[in-house]
This record gives C-alpha cells, sequence and structure tokens, in this order.
C-alpha cells in the first residue's frame, strides 16, 4: 500500500508542479490538479479500505526518527475516512469549479491544492507545532480561495478572517511553546502521556492550544468571520470549509481533548451545546441561503463537539456516533453549497426554482434528511446511539438541550423546504450545467451510500434493506410511469404485504394491519382519479405506509422508532402536497419531530443503555423512571392523535391535504398513535407521577379533546377543517377509552380505530368529490346538491349516522360499549366533558349534510355532476361495509374482545348468537336493524299510499313570509350556522393553544432577530468576539 | 530579572501591544503592521523558552563539537519553530497586505469600519 | 328475551294504546294551559278531528326524496323509541321489543327521528326550517347533559343498564323509586326534562312568532299527519323512559296513564308560568343549574 504521506507528498508536488506549467497551458494543469486530487483521494481510500478491513492503525515517522526528534503522522480508521472525505470534497469541488479554475489558471489550482493537502496533513499529524503550521496554511489557503468567489464582498470577509486567523494563530503558537517546555515534546501523544494539565503551566498552555483548535470550529458565538465567509465565498469552496475544515478542525480538537484528559469533556460539551442551540436559532432569522447553511455547520460542528465531550460515557462507539453526525453533516452541507451554485438568486425564495426539478428536489430532501438524522441515514443511527447514551448516565439537560436543537434546526430546513415546494416560483431558472448536477448527484449517492454503510455496522438490521421501505424508494424510479400504473402497484403492494404478513397478527395488530394495509388499498382506489404522472405523490405515500406496516411489525425500540420516523416524514410530504398546505404541513412536521424526539427519549430512558432493546421490555422499567418513561412516550404518541394542546398542526394539515390524502393521513395515520398508546399502555399499565395517576391525566386530556375537537368542528365554514376538527374528537374519544384502563374501554377505543377509519376516509372523500366538482370548501358556498350529487349524499348520511351513534349505524356500538366501559370504570368526573361533546357532533354533523347537500342550489351549480366514479367507488365500499359491520360487529369484535381478556379479564363480553350481553347491559345489532327497517317500511309504504302522486316542486315553491325568494344565496341558511351557539359557549373556542405555541416561535424569532445584530460586520469586532470567547472558555474551566 | 524572563516579558508586551493595536485601529494597514508587532512578539516568547542561559547556538562546528553539543547548546527545537513560524507569519502578512491592496482599489478605503456589509 | 312472532301484535297494542292515550292527553294539556291563560281551548277530541282530516288531505308536493322521508324517520323514531323500552313493568305483553337494547339504546335511538326529520326539513330549503334545527340542536347540547348524568348516576346506582332490571329494583314502595333513593339525579333528569318538552320557557325551536312552526314549515297533509302522529306518541314514550328511571315504572295501565300524566304536567306547570328563552339563554340557564345537580348526582353515586 502506498504510505499515507504521499497524500500529502502529492499535493504539494502537485502544486510546486502547476508553478512550472505555463500560464496558458490551463487544460493541462486543470488536468493535473483533478490528478492530484484523484490520486490523493485514491490512496486516502485504499487505506480506509485496509484499516476498515481490520488493519491496525499505522504511524508514519518522517525522516526516519521517532518523536519527539522529528513529526509522527499516524493512519488509522478515522483519519482514513476524514482524509477521503477532505480529498473527495476537494475532488468534487474542482470539478464543480471547472469555470473558475480554468478562468484563474493554475495559482488558483495550486491553492486548491495545498488547502486539500493542509486538511488532510490537520488530520494525519500527531505533532502540535505541525498541526499549527496545517492551520496556518489552511489559513493562507483559504486567504487564497475566498477570492475565487464573483461576490466583491468576500474580498472584506476574507480580510476579516485573517484579523481573526491571526489572534487564534498567537493563541496556538504561545500554547505550543509553553507545552512544550513543559513536556520537552511536541508529540501530541507524548503530552498526552505527560499528563500536560497536571504540569507547571501546563494547564494554561493546554487552554491557550485548545481555544485556538476550538476556534477553527467557528463556535458560536465568535464566529462572524466564518458566517461572512460562508455568504460571500464560491459556492464549492464554501462546500469544502463546512464539510472538509470542519471535519479537519473536529479531529483537531479530539487530539487537543485526549491531551487535556477528562477535566475538559465537559468544556467541550458544553461550548458544543452552546454552539449548537445558538447558531441553530440564529438561522431562524436568516433569509440568505448560504449564511443560512453557514449557521447550520455551525450547530453541526458544535453537535458532534458535544459528542466528543461525551466520550467518558460514549466509549468505544465515539468514532461511530461523531463519525456518523460528521459525514453526513459534511456530505449534506458540502452537497447543499454545490446546489446553491445552481441557484441563481441568494434568498430562500429563489430556491423555489428547484421545483420542475425533480432530481434536484430529491437531492435537496436527501441533504435535509441527513442533517436531521432521519432514517436511513447516518445521523439516525449517531443520534439514536447518543441519545440512548446520554439517557442512561442520566445526563437529561444535555440530552434535552440537544433534542430541543435538533427541533429547532428542522423548523428551518423543513420551513425552507415548504418554501421551495409552494412559494411562487422565481424566474431564475437553475443553471443547467452537467458537471454541476452531477457532482450534486455524488453527494447524493455519497449520503445514501453512507446510510447503507452505517446501518451495516450499526448492529442493527440496516434500515436500507426492509422490504417496505425498499418499495417506497422503488416509486423513484418508476416515476416517469402515469399515475394509474403506479397506482396499481401500490395497491397491490400493500395488498401483498398484507397476505404476506397475516399469519404474524395477533387479533389486536390485525386490525392496525388491515385498516392500514387493505384500507390503505381501499383510499388508493379513489387515487386512479388522478390524471398525469403525478410526480412526488407515490414515494412518499409509499414511505408512510412503509412506516406504518413496519410500526406494528417492530419488536425492538429501534425498528419501532425507525418506522415512527418513516411514516412521519412520509406523511409530511403527502400533506404538503395540498394547494395551501404550506404552513400547516410546517406545523404538522414540528409537532411531530417534537413527538417523535419525546419517544425517542422515552425509549432511551427504558433502554438504560441495553442496546437492542424489546419494546415490551418496558415493563421492566426502574419505578423511579418508569412514570416520566410513560409520560414521554404518551406525550409524543398524543401529538400524533393530535390531542389538545399538541392539537394545533391537525386541522390545517387535514383540510388542505389533497382529496386523496385527507382520508389516509385522517383514517390512517392517526391511527399510528393509538398504536403507540395501545402497546404503551398494554405494556407499562398505570404510572403515577407525584401521586397524580397519569392515565387519568389522560383521560381528562381525552375528554377535553373530544369536547374542544367537536365544539371547534361546529363553527367551522369549511367542510375539510369541520372534518379535521372531527377528527381530534373522534381521537379524543379513542384516547378516553384507553385511558380508562379496562376491558371495555379498550374494546371501544378499537371499535373508534374501526369506525373512525371507515367513516372519516368516506366523509373525506365524498366532501372531498364535492369541493372538487363545486370548487370551494366552503359549505355556504354550497347547497342543494342532493339530487346533483345522490351517491355522495348517501355516503355523507350514512357516515354521520355513523358518527353520530344514532342507531341503527354502528357509531351506537361504540356509544353502547362506551357506557358499558364508564359503569366499570373508577373515574366519573371526566365523563361530564364527554356526555356534553357527545350532542355537540349532531351540530357539526348536521351542519355538515344540511349546508352541502340540502337547503338551496346555487345557480352556478346548477348544471354540475356526481363526484368522479373513483372517488365514489371506495365510499360504496365503505358504506357496504358500515352497514354490515353495523349488523355484525362481532366479526371483527369478538376476536379483539377474546384478545384483550388476557390483559383485562373483567367485563368481557358474551357473544351469543344475536345478543352481546355485557355484565350490565344487553345489544342486539340484528334485532335493532331488524325493527328500525321494519317499521320504517311500513310507514314508508303507508305514505306512499297516501302520497303516492306527489312531485316535485321547484327550488322557491316555498312558503316564506308571503314572498318568494329568488335568489339562493339569501334564502340558503348556512354561514354562522350556530349563531347562537357560538354567543353561549364561543368562549371555549379562543384560540389559547395557538396564542401558547405561536408566542413561543415568536420568542424563538425575535431572540434571533435580536442576538444577530451581535455580528456586526466588523473585523475587529469579531477579534474582541474572540479573545471574548477565550475568557469565557477559560471562566467555563475554571468553573467545571 | 534574567536574561530570559526579560525577554519573555518583553515578547508578552509586544504581543499585547500589537493586539491592542490591532484591536483598536481602524486603519487596515495599521492593523496589519500591528499584527507584524504581535508575531514577532510571539517569536521572542518562543525563544525565550528555549533559551538556557549561558549555552551557546545550536550550530555543531568548530566551536561545538557532536559530543559536547547536549550540554553545550540551547534547545535547538523552539528556534526551528521560530523560523518556521517567522516564514509562515510572512506569508499571512503578505496575503493580508495583498488583501489591503485589492481592498483599496476597489473600495477607495482602508477603514475597517467600511467593510461590514456582510453582517447578521 | 328470545323473540316470539306473537310480540308483533303485542306491541301493536301497546302502540295503540299509546297514540289514543297520546292524543287524548296532548289535548287535555292544551286545554289546561288555554284555560290557564282564561280561554276555553281545544275539545278533548280535536286530536282526532286533525290528525284524520290530514291524513286524508292529498298532495301534489314534494321537496325531493329527503323532503319526503324526514317524516317517516320521525315517526319511526317516535315509534321504536316507544317498542324499545318496555311499558308496563311486568307484563310480558307490554315489555315490547325491548331485547333488542337496553337504556342506551333508548336514549341514543330518542336522536333518530329527529335527524331525519331535520334533514327532510333541510330539503324544502326553508331558511326557517334551518334555523329552526340550528336551535333545536343547540339547545339539545346543553339540555341532554343533566340527564345523561343522571342516567348514568342511575345506572351506577342500580349496577345495570337494563331498564328492566332497574324499574325492578324500584318496586316494593314509593320509597324505593329512584326520586327518594336518588334526588339528585331526579332533579337532574327533571330539570333536562323540562327542556326536551318543547314548551316555554324552552320552546324557542318551534318560536310560533319568528319562525312560524320552525323545523316542520314546509310540511303539510299526510306528511303534517305522521309528524301529528309522532307529536303524540314521542312524548309519552320519552316519559316512559322518565318514569321507568326514577319513578317506579308502571305496572298497568291505570297508574302508566296517571304517571305519564303527572310527570308530563311538570314541564305544562313550568311552561304556563315562564316566558321563553333565547337559545344561549337556555344553554346557560342548563349548564348553570342543571348541570352541577347531575355532577354532583354522579360525584355522590
Amino acid at each position: 500500500m502506498v504510505s499515507a504521506i504521499f497524500i500529502l507528498a502529492i499535493g504539494l508536488g502537485a502544486a510546486f508542479l502547476l508553478g512550472l506549467l505555463r500560464d496558458t497551458w490551463r487544460g493541462l494543469a486543470y488536468a493535473l490538479t483533478l490528478a492530484a486530487l484523484a490520486a490523493m483521494s485514491w490512496i486516502a481510500g485504499s487505506w480506509l479500505v485496509a484499516l476498515a478491513g481490520g488493519l491496525g492503525p499505522v504511524e508514519i515517522r518522517t525522516a526516519g526518527f521517532a518523536p519527539p526528534f522529528a513529526i509522527a503522522l499516524r493512519m488509522g480508521l478515522p483519519e482514513a475516512a476524514l482524509s477521503l472525505l477532505i480529498s473527495l470534497t476537494g475532488l468534487l469541488s474542482a470539478v464543480y469549479m471547472r469555470g473558475t479554475l480554468m478562468r484563474l489558471g493554475r495559482r488558483a489550482m495550486a491553492v486548491l491544492l495545498i488547502a486539500v493537502m493542509a486538511l488532510v496533513g490537520i488530520v494525519l499529524t500527531r505533532d502540535a507545532f505541525n498541526l499549527f503550521v496545517f492551520l496556518e496554511l489552511t489559513v493562507i489557503a483559504t486567504g487564497g480561495l475566498v477570492l475565487l468567489s464573483a461576490d466583491p464582498r468576500a474580498l472584506g470577509a476574507g480580510f476579516k478572517y485573517l484579523v481573526v486567523a491571526q489572534v487564534i494563530s498567537i493563541l496556538l503558537l504561545v500554547g505550543v511553546i509553553f507545552a512544550y517546555h513543559a513536556t520537552g515534546s511536541l508529540n501530541i501523544d507524548d503530552m498526552a502521556a505527560a499528563n500536560l494539565v497536571t504540569l507547571k503551566g501546563g494547564a494554561i498552555a493546554f487552554f491557550l492550544m485548545f481555544v485556538a483548535v476550538v476556534a477553527e470550529l467557528k463556535p458560536f458565538p465568535a464566529n462572524g468571520w466564518a458566517l461572512d465567509i460562508y455568504e460571500s465565498a464560491h459556492p464549492a469552496f464554501s462546500a469544502i470549509l463546512s464539510a472538509a475544515l470542519s471535519a479537519a478542525a473536529l479531529i483537531a480538537a479530539d487530539k487537543m481533548l485526549s491531551i487535556g484528559g477528562p477535566e475538559w469533556l465537559p468544556v467541550a460539551s458544553s461550548l458544543g451545546l452552546v454552539s449548537f442551540l445558538g447558531a441553530n436559532i440564529l438561522a431562524l432569522a436568516q433569509d440568505n441561503d448560504r449564511r443560512l447553511l453557514g449557521y447550520s455547520s455551525i450547530g453541526q460542528v458544535g453537535l458532534v463537539l458535544v459528542v466528543l465531550g461525551q466520550r467518558d460515557i460514549l466509549g468505544a462507539s465515539t468514532p461511530f456516533i461523531a463519525g456518523g453526525l460528521l459525514l453526513a453533516h459534511a456530505v449534506a452541507k458540502a452537497g447543499f453549497y454545490w446546489l446553491s451554485g445552481l441557484v441563481q438568486g441568494r434568498s430562500l425564495m429563489d430556491w423555489t426554482a428547484l421545483r420542475g426539478h425533480p432530481v434536484l428536489i430529491f437531492a435537496f430532501v436527501t441533504f435535509v434528511a441527513l442533517l436531521l438524522g432521519l432514517p436511513p441515514f447516518p445521523g439516525f443511527y449517531a443520534k439514536w446511539g447518543l441519545v440512548h447514551a446520554l439517557a442512561a448516565d442520566g445526563r437529561y439537560l444535555v440530552l434535552g438541550l440537544i433534542l430541543l436543537g435538533s427541533l429547532i434546526e428542522s423548523g428551518y430546513l423543513m420551513r425552507w423546504f415548504g418554501y421551495i415546494i409552494k412559494r411562487p416560483q422565481v424566474d431564475l431558472p437553475p443553471l443547467p450545467s452537467l458537471s454541476k448536477r452531477a457532482v450534486v448527484l455524488t453527494a447524493v449517492a455519497a449520503g445514501w451510500a453512507l446510510g447503507w454503510i452505517w446501518g451495516e455496522i450499526s448492529g442493527y438490521p440496516n434500515l436500507l434493506l426492509s422490504i417496505p421501505l425498499l418499495f417506497a424508494l422503488g416509486f423513484l424510479f418508476i416515476e416517469w410511469l402515469p399515475a394509474w400504473v403506479k397506482n396499481l402497484v401500490a395497491i397491490a403492494g400493500l395488498g401483498a404485504w398484507f397476505w404476506y404478513t397475516f399469519p404474524g397478527y395477533d387479533p389486536l395488530h390485525l386490525i392496525y394491519a388491515a385498516i392500514i394495509l387493505v384500507g390503505g388499498a381501499v383510499i388508493l382506489v379513489a387515487s386512479f382519479d388522478a390524471k398525469g404522472r403525478r410526480v412526488g405523490f407515490y414515494p412518499p405515500a409509499m414511505l408512510m405506509y412503509a412506516g406504518l406496516s413496519m410500526l406494528i411489525l417492530a419488536q425492538d425500540s429501534f425498528a419501532f422508532f425507525a418506522a415512527w420516523e418513516y411514516l412521519t416524514i412520509g406523511s409530511y410530504f403527502l400533506i404538503l402536497r395540498g394547494k395551501k398546505s404550506e404552513p400547516h404541513a410546517l406545523s404538522y412536521i414540528l409537532f411531530s419531530l417534537g413527538g417523535a424526539f419525546a419517544i425517542l427519549a422515552g425509549l432511551a430512558l427504558g433502554a438504560q443503555g441495553v442496546l437492542p432493546f424489546d419494546v415490551a421490555d418496558l415493563a421492566k422499567a426502574p419505578a423511579r423512571l418508569a412514570p416520566w418513561i410513560f409520560a414521554l412516550l404518551a406525550i409524543g404518541f398524543m401529538t400524533k392523535t393530535a390531542a389538545i394542546g399538541l392539537h394545533i398542526w391537525l386541522p390545517g394539515a387535514h383540510a388542505e391535504a389533497e382529496t386523496d390524502v385527507s382520508p389516509m393521513v385522517s383514517g390512517i395515520l392517526l391511527k399510528a398513535g393509538l398504536f403507540g398508546l395501545t402497546l404503551l399502555l398494554m405494556i407499562m399499565g398505570k404510572q403515577s407521577l407525584y401521586g397524580i395517576e397519569l392515565t387519568y391525566v389522560m383521560l381528562w386530556i381525552g375528554a377535553l379533546s373530544a369536547l374542544v375537537g367537536n365544539l371547534l368542528a361546529a363553527f367551522q365554514e369549511d367542510a375539510k377543517r369541520l372534518l379535521a376538527y372531527s377528527s381530534i374528537g373522534q381521537m379524543g374519544y379513542a384516547l378516553f377509552g384507553l385511558a380508562m384502563m379496562n376491558h371495555l374501554g379498550w374494546l371501544m377505543a378499537l371499535m373508534f380505530v374501526i369506525n373512525h377509519y371507515i367513516y372519516k376516509s368516506m366523509l373525506f372523500l365524498s366532501v372531498g368529490g364535492v369541493a372538487k366538482r363545486t370548487g370551494t370548501r366552503d359549505m355556504y358556498r354550497m347547497g342543494g346538491l342532493i339530487t346533483l350529487m345522490p351517491l355522495s349524499f348517501i355516503a355523507v348520511l350514512i357516515g354521520i349516522i355513523a358518527v353520530s351513534g344514532v342507531p341503527p349505524l354502528s357509531g351506537f356500538g361504540g356509544r353502547w360499549i362506551f357506557y358499558n366501559a364508564i359503569m366499570s370504570s373508577e373515574y366519573r368526573l371526566p365523563m361530564v366533558l364527554i356526555f356534553l361533546s357527545g350532542p355537540i357532533a349532531f351540530l357539526y354533523l348536521f351542519r355538515l349534510i344540511h349546508t352541502i347537500f340540502l337547503g338551496q342550489l346555487k345557480d352556478e351549480h346548477r348544471k354540475l355532476k356526481e363526484a368522479p366514479l373513483w372517488l365514489i367507488l371506495p365510499q360504496m365500499l365503505y358504506v357496504a361495509f358500515l352497514l354490515g359491520f353495523a349488523v355484525v360487529p362481532g366479526l371483527a369484535l369478538r376476536h379483539v374482545d377474546a384478545y384483550i381478556s388476557e390483559f383485562f379479564p373483567a367485563h368481557a363480553l358474551i357473544w351469543d348468537d344475536i345478543t352481546i350481553t355485557s355484565t350490565f347491559g344487553y345489544w342486539s345489532p340484528i334485532s335493532i336493524m331488524v325493527v328500525v327497517g321494519c317499521i320504517f317500511a311500513v310507514l314508508f309504504l303507508w305514505l306512499l299510499v297516501l302520497n303516492h302522486r306527489a312531485q316535485k316542486v321547484k327550488q322557491f315553491n316555498i312558503v316564506y313570509s308571503a314572498e318568494r325568494p329568488f335568489r339562493p344565496e339569501t334564502t340558503h341558511f348556512a354561514w354562522n350556522f350556530f349563531a347562537p351557539y357560538r354567543k353561549a359557549l364561543g368562549f371555549m373556542t379562543l384560540p389559547l393553544v395557538t396564542r401558547f405555541w405561536q408566542a413561543q416561535t415568536d420568542l424563538l424569532h425575535s431572540t434571533a432577530q435580536v442576538s444577530r445584530r451581535f455580528y456586526t460586520g466588523n473585523g475587529q469586532t469579531y477579534a474582541v468576539h474572540m479573545l471574548a470567547f477565550a475568557v469565557a472558555v477559560y471562566l467555563i474551566w475554571m468553573g467545571s | 530579572m534574567t536574561l530570559v524572563t526579560l525577554a519573555i516579558a518583553t515578547g508578552f508586551a509586544l504581543v499585547l501591544i500589537g493586539l491592542l493595536g490591532a484591536l483598536t485601529d481602524r486603519n487596515i494597514l495599521r492593523m496589519i503592521v500591528a499584527f507584524t508587532i504581535a508575531n514577532t512578539g510571539v517569536n521572542l516568547v518562543l525563544i525565550g523558552v528555549g533559551m538556557l542561559p549561558g549555552r551557546t547556538a545550536p550550530i555543531l562546528d568548530e566551536a561545538v563539537s557532536v559530543a559536547q553539543a547536549a550540554a553545550r547548546i540551547v534547545d535547538p527545537v523552539p528556534q526551528a519553530l521560530v523560523l518556521t513560524a517567522i516564514v509562515i507569519g510572512l506569508g499571512v502578512t503578505a496575503l493580508m497586505l495583498a488583501y489591503a491592496l485589492r481592498l483599496h482599489q476597489t473600495r477607495h478605503s482602508l477603514d475597517i469600519r467600511t467593510f461590514t456589509e456582510l453582517k447578521w | 328475551m328470545p323473540f316470539e312472532w306473537v310480540q308483533i301484535p303485542y306491541a301493536l297494542l301497546t302502540l295503540f294504546i299509546v297514540v289514543n292515550y297520546g292524543l287524548v292527553l296532548t289535548a287535555l294539556i292544551q286545554k289546561i294551559g288555554a284555560r290557564v291563560g282564561r280561554r276555553h281551548g281545544i275539545r278533548i277530541y280535536q286530536n282526532y278531528v286533525d290528525l284524520l282530516k290530514n291524513y286524508a288531505l292529498r298532495t301534489h308536493i314534494t321537496h325531493g326524496v329527503m323532503f319526503y322521508l324526514g317524516p317517516v324517520f320521525r315517526l319511526t323514531g317516535g315509534v321504536g323509541l316507544l317498542l324499545f323500552v318496555p311499558t308496563i313493568f311486568g307484563s310480558e305483553m307490554f315489555s315490547n321489543l325491548s331485547f333488542a337494547g337496553d337504556l342506551i339504546l333508548a336514549l341514543y335511538f330518542v336522536f333518530f327521528g329527529s335527524l331525519g326529520m331535520a334533514l327532510g326539513a333541510g330539503e324544502s330549503g326553508h331558511p326557517y326550517s334551518a334555523i329552526g334545527v340550528t336551535r333545536g340542536l343547540s339547545q339539545v347540547t346543553a339540555a341532554e347533559l343533566p340527564l345523561a348524568l343522571a342516567v348514568f348516576a342511575v345506572s351506577l346506582q342500580y349496577e345495570t343498564l337494563s331498564i328492566t332490571e332497574i324499574v325492578a329494583a324500584q318496586q316494593g314502595g314509593v320509597t324505593n323509586w329512584t326520586l327518594f333513593t336518588n334526588p339528585l339525579a331526579v332533579a337532574a333528569a327533571m330539570l333536562s326534562f323540562l327542556g326536551s318538552m318543547m314548551r316555554p320557557p324552552f320552546d324557542v325551536v318551534l318560536a310560533p312568532q319568528e319562525i312560524p312552526i320552525g323545523p316542520p314549515t314546509e310540511y303539510h297533509s299526510a306528511y303534517l299527519a305522521l309528524m301529528q302522529t309522532n307529536r303524540v306518541i314521542f312524548p309519552v314514550a320519552k316519559v316512559v323512559i322518565y318514569m321507568n328511571l326514577f319513578f317506579g315504572g308502571a305496572t298497568g295501565w291505570g297508574e302508566f296513564a296517571v304517571k305519564v300524566f303527572c310527570i308530563y304536567m311538570v314541564s305544562v306547570l313550568v311552561g304556563v308560568v315562564f316566558p321563553r328563552f333565547r337559545v344561549e339563554q337556555s344553554i346557560r340557564w342548563f349548564l348553570v343549574w342543571a348541570v352541577p345537580i347531575g355532577v354532583l348526582s354522579i360525584v355522590i353515586a
């Protein structure tokens, strides 16, 4: 194998060689540059392969002497990986900058080579002074490369950088010489072995070196200079700065920490946390893309520094975790900067240019997922390990701050993505350059490859290799097919997976599986209505279904959480597809990710470092932690069911989604939260925190959700929003049922699971069909559509009877079980709210059917047709199923009933042939149906006999104060339908929760707006920041 | 006060003077000069740290034979370091001067306060 | 309780008795109301005349399918409610079709007719209908709550949801009635009762002055006849539930007649004294006065 020192030698040599070439031979110079970078990459790559294959780290002694008499280099696995990263980034950036380099000639190329060489040198060297030299070389090279930019402001930025770099170099040099004085060696390992920090003057020497190296990480807040460079430099250089320089600086910091020993780890952690949180908060206020990415870089590097600072508990897994985060960051950020070079404007909105370029959008999504640590990327494995280690060791503050920072980070990245997809497109198309796009796509490929690698070495089954995920990803490759073909494939896939996994389900899981897979397939029937190719629909939809179907199969906590993330991401993209859904999709993903973090923290607390961790082992959680685990998980799951307080994302998200997406995210996706809650309660049972029983709290939350959801639904003018609020209420009922923790409560909850899927999917489809025809979702703009859209009307009619719980349809079964359940419950007071919310459902249901289908038909609607066949078809299936389920609920429920008896033996139902008997009462669905049917038929026949000649009269043939109205608008009583009710109970609909969350985000944003003034733009101020930072580090060190 | 202490004290004094100048003077040329002063100070400190009183320069010639070297010469490493540091300092200074030139050409100003269009 | 065919004629017999009783009862009540207002009032058989007349009238008008079916829904609701509840305690003959379900069925079936009728009225396109329905629905959310709480309290008290068993538990003397064993629940239920009987102060739904008669505005002839039939059955059916839950049920038709009349009269007595509430006023009234009693009853139970 070629010695690693040749990486440096080639870089240096080629740079010299470039100087010998004639300035006009630019093509040759460029080829030489590329060849050198490729050779460097190849050497680093071959080392990486060899080291990964089991070779131990290799020490390289220059000049043939052992340290301290000569400089030593070391090539170990981390060094090889980072060398490869750096030289590849350099190579790709060189390809990317072809035009600029050719214009500026060989000098620029030489500087680029020196930069890459110096960065690799920082990685490899084990000598403190040599580190200084390479750092200074980096500074000089950076100073040169900043000038590659076409942006005239880069000049100022470069100078500021040099000013700060001078300050840093003074600190470092003084530190190095005193460290040498104390230990007699410049070798880092010797310094560590001599225990530098305990020697006389050694501590202060180390402090100076440490501050200087950490300063290279551009720590918040002493980083104004770096941000200016990020903003103004050539994007390909920013890519090097963000990916390669950060990586090099981090490994330098790691070397320093190896000298500093355990007492400096907390300092590193604190600095990292401040950087991670501060940079992410300030990024919220940015509207320049590159500056925002710069902030994000600083935040990510801070996070890796935290990981390095936690090495005392991470131990041998430190490289895996730090590496996962660092590589994910590097690839994503380099990719982002390269992508930013394709975008012609610098505002975040200018990225709307990417729209219509699915490949670039996919690249963007990949980079965001890499940064946020979403599965299946390395950051996911890394965060998983990190959080578990922190939780096991009780470092809750660090854990909490990391999760908070991640949430803020996802806030601005997801918001940006929303802009790209939804904001008005700017008239600046992305640059057509093929080579630049190829570079971006290389980063994408590298990201996925890293995901695969991290999956392989994680010790878990590789997330990338699960069949449902591969199926979903497969849709990326058939995006060019027409929608109906993809739809067929999707339906077939869901059906096949159900068939394949069917034998493995117990009755409880079977219900969820049937809803997700079979139910999902039924909703997809409506998707046949879509025309064209429908690009961007199937991959996320199938990702959501993949997540859902993996969720119910998950045994260990890792698989469970990964599935949870999949379904969250998939549904986010789905929701975002709606016309006006940008803000709602954002609030959905933020609440969901917040909830996911709560789940992650809960699982980590439960696992206590034991991995892999079977979810069922949550039952064995230590009593001290159990209630906290329970609370965290419950909050996470309740975010998904939109329990009151965490519900504000739902109405917009469900209402603005596309016609066939609304039933998916309402009818199916909400069940994920219920599934989680079911598992949680089944495993952990009742828990008390400070003497308060948590299930009792959940009971109240469920009841309040039911009440507020129903009440708000009654006041909506928008039909889909009405249905969305109704979902909040329905989920409240289900939560209430589960929280009752008795047999019938659970049965009721599961009945709600089935019923809610059916009627909410059906109602969303019919209302969606109506909205499609009328062009509005405002109910007061509709009216009298019954004769034009009779099938939709029937679906809504059956739907509202079922929702309201009026016999003889299946909703009544839910109510009957509910009453039996509360009879055996020990709680009374929360029932009051449930009783109150029950009749309120009638308000919104009547409004829904009346203002759309009854009343006066509008003139502009006179020629409307029935909703499209593909939308009607699933509705009719649902109608048939609802009627069937109403008559024979036992088909599904008695198995579940028997299954629940394993957990709650008391109060099981008795399923005789036609009558269902509980401890308290009885219910005979078939008899009810027959009796009601007979009475109805007899009376109907009688009326027919009496009035068989009745003919339909014209619309305005009504008695109206002796006048005849001729305008439907004035006669259709629909707007503000429940005005008196608003007078009476409107105070309960004040948007207090929305205001609360709004205040939180406003607070963050104003903090960001105010604190960013700190970066005055003056280079001297930045230098003062740097010195102040050094003093602050000193104080932290003294304090710790 | 020994020569060593004096050298180190002077070095630090130069560093502080240099930093003070670099952080307070608005003219970028004077800032560059200030940094060179600070660098000189650092170099002085380096030398001072490596200095052993009563010994000679680490040059092996007729005056100092290889056998005596360990007892007669001062530590050669800091001296080597200083050489490198001077070279690097020169490079950085040159680069800064080049920047100053370009800044003056494009912006017609040498006041650091005028280059604040990138901020926040 | 297995089903036997003979139960059908028995149920029809109950229906027949109740219709006649209801016709007379409502006329009598109307007369009482008129006398309080110093008017003479209708003749005691006037309801028969009206009903026969309306059944005899023919119409050529319908506003559509739901309009046509509205009265059918309405009357199905009334008849069903009556038949799902055992009328006479201890009588196999008059336990009707209660094998189909328990108290919960009865409570929820109350809404069947209202919902159907509201839909039918809605299709007529008359704004008064819609306004009447919104008022009714709004009021019912608050008015039903005390009843729901009382029913919960009572079923907790007797640990059953079977109406027959609840009545059985109250046998053996007046003091065994829920009225005396659980007065709070009964108080709450009776306040709720006021709200559901379409009498002042809670008759804003039909509000003869503002929205002529509310939901049924457009209904006439045989449609109206069906609704009038319901209007004599439905209150009785509802009172029967109250009677069974709170007042010991009835062991014979005599007791039935007296108890139903007395319970009905509660709403009449209140109604002739008080003026009408607006919707939001009645909602507040129920939430402030009736609901706390109901809450108290379930907390104590």
